[in-house]
């Protein structure tokens, strides 16, 4: 089968200095409003009515989206905190019976050695 | 008899930006008279009454900047050619008007007329003649891109003919919610490019589902191991950034990114599924662009059944209000998949709210509720449950095709 070839972009076409087109500039609205709901935290610290260039615009970008997925991780292992108190609690029981088998085992072991003796 | 539709197993949606039929698959009329491209007999006048014909000398990059408008405003004027009468009927001459409003250079606004020619866009030509090239596949609203998104996630955009945030109304769901909330369950993912290009469903599905979210790098992963979700949304990458391998060029196409770049995209998209076997034969790729971006397109976008939502006269910038009763300029969408015909040409009519509803029918069958919009919304995949009509079904084929194309990127 033959197979199409697919030109690269030229060196050019690569230009993080770029002004920021209208669709980008909405883009980094929204992720500001996302950010403002984000914990003190989480917030970054850049200024993003500066942003003029795609470059500059990508370093927020990507900021706040990684902020946002941290916070809801956070949030998330928070949460399951309870849960691993609850395990811990079982742990705890489980431990609890064990001196009780170990005793047990103790015992037997004990009978035992009676029983040579 | 089974064809491929019993065989579908994945859905995958990829939505590029900003580019209408005519620029990109106009040319494919002078090889295939069923594709509804462009022809000698039409024109837009520019501001000083000459006609301007539509040429093959669209450029990858430079050319449409600024920015071609296609806000509400914009795409009224373009549709209706500046009338504003109570009578007016759509006409599609008001495209160069409309550019030659942001830069008064005429002879740079006749560039908006401007189409590639079919040698340009090997990726997106080949699909188009080899698998389903849809010739009425519409925009939702004849406006910007953030609400035509909205119509892709949730068969509507609640109300909204503009680029600010939104709020999720009450009853309506995202089609991933939808999905993961189903019993029995089904998966759902939206790919973004990366965290540095990130999503344009910012407020609503990154701020509180952050966990539907994947990477283009974990889609190409997904592909490898057989791992995708049913329904898949492929985003591109929206600006030019470093990263720790490199250089990431912008590939979604808005001018005045490089369209090579997001040729390249689609390729390796189309590529990545089609070399595991197992994919290939049980996904059907929709590759689709949100809207026109202000760039020509000849067709007369249709009326459509109004949604529940009302956008007021003062929130629309025409002074009149909209009811979503008009769907937006004409973009390009193919269908692909190995047990589509080769050279079909499709010409019902869809829009973005096309794709939750396809993808509810496909999976979940009877839903509700959903939009207005969204239940009048023809669906391009079948649902695969009861009598599937042979007249509708796209992946009809009862063997597999062998014949598909193959891309390999160029040095």
């Amino acid at each position: 089968m033959n197979v199409i070839p697919v030109p690269k972009p030229r060196q050019s076409a690569m230009n993080p200095d770029r002004p920021v087109n209208a669709l980008l500039q909405v883009q980094i609205q929204h992720l500001r409003n996302a950010e403002r709901n984000l914990p003190l935290r989480y917030r970054t610290e850049i200024y993003a009515n500066a942003i003029r260039t795609e470059g500059e615009a990508a370093r927020y970008i990507r900021a706040v989206t990684e902020a946002i997925h941290q916070a809801h991780a956070d949030a998330a292992a928070q949460r399951a905190i309870p849960s691993i108190r609850r395990k811990r609690g079982i742990e705890i029981a489980a431990a609890a019976d064990k001196p009780i088998r170990h005793a047990t085992a103790a015992k037997t072991k004990a009978a035992k050695r009676q029983r040579k003796t | 008899m089974s064809t491929g539709l019993d065989q579908l197993k994945h859905i995958v949606v990829l939505m590029m930006e900003n580019r209408s039929f005519d620029h990109m698959l106009g040319s494919l009329k002078a090889i295939d008279s069923r594709i509804d491209g462009v022809t000698d007999q039409l024109s837009n006048p520019d501001t000083t009454g000459a006609s301007v014909k539509p040429q093959p000398l669209a450029e990858f990059q430079g050319q449409l900047n600024p920015d071609p408008d296609h806000h509400f405003p914009a795409v009224d004027l373009q549709i209706f050619g500046g009338d504003a009468s109570p009578t007016r009927a759509p006409n599609m001459h008001g495209f160069v008007k409309s550019y030659f409003s942001q830069r008064r250079d005429v002879e740079h606004s006749q560039k908006i007329m401007y189409y590639f020619k079919q040698s340009d866009l090997p990726v997106l030509s080949t699909l188009a003649l080899e698998f389903a090239l849809f010739n009425r596949w519409f925009a939702s609203i004849p406006g910007p891109t953030i609400c035509n998104r909205a119509f892709a996630h949730y068969g509507t955009s609640f109300g909204r003919v503009d680029m600010n945030p939104f709020d999720i109304i009450e009853p309506f769901k995202s089609i991933y919610t939808r999905l993961i909330n189903a019993t029995p369950k089904h998966t759902a993912k939206v790919y973004y490019y990366d965290t540095t290009s990130s999503t344009m469903e910012v407020v609503n599905l990154l701020q509180n589902q952050p966990e539907l979210f994947g990477t283009y790098k974990q889609f190409l992963s997904d592909c490898d191991k057989g791992l995708l979700p049913e329904y898949s949304f492929v985003e591109p990458n929206y600006n030019d950034h470093e990263t720790d391998s490199g250089e990431e060029v912008a590939s979604d196409q808005h001018p005045d990114h490089d369209v090579q770049a997001g040729e390249l995209l689609i390729a390796e998209v189309y590529m990545r599924i089609k070399r595991n076997p197992k994919m290939w034969a049980s996904t059907a790729l929709l590759v689709v662009y949100d809207e026109h971006g202000g760039i020509y397109d000849h067709v007369v976008p249709p009326p459509c059944t109004p949604d529940k939502f009302t956008a007021l006269a003062n929130n629309t910038g025409t002074g009149m209000e909209f009811k979503f009763d008009r769907l937006g300029v004409r973009v390009p969408a193919i269908l692909i998949s190995p047990w589509i015909p080769k050279g079909t040409v499709v010409d019902r009519v869809f829009d973005h709210a096309s794709i939750p509803a396809t993808i509810t029918k496909f999976f979940l069958g009877d839903y509700s509720p959903r939009s207005p919009r969204e239940i009048n919304a023809d669906v391009f995949i079948e649902p695969n449950s009861g009598a599937v009509d042979p007249n509708r079904n796209l992946l009809s084929l009862l063997t597999m095709r062998n014949d598909c194309p193959e891309f390999g990127v160029q040095d």
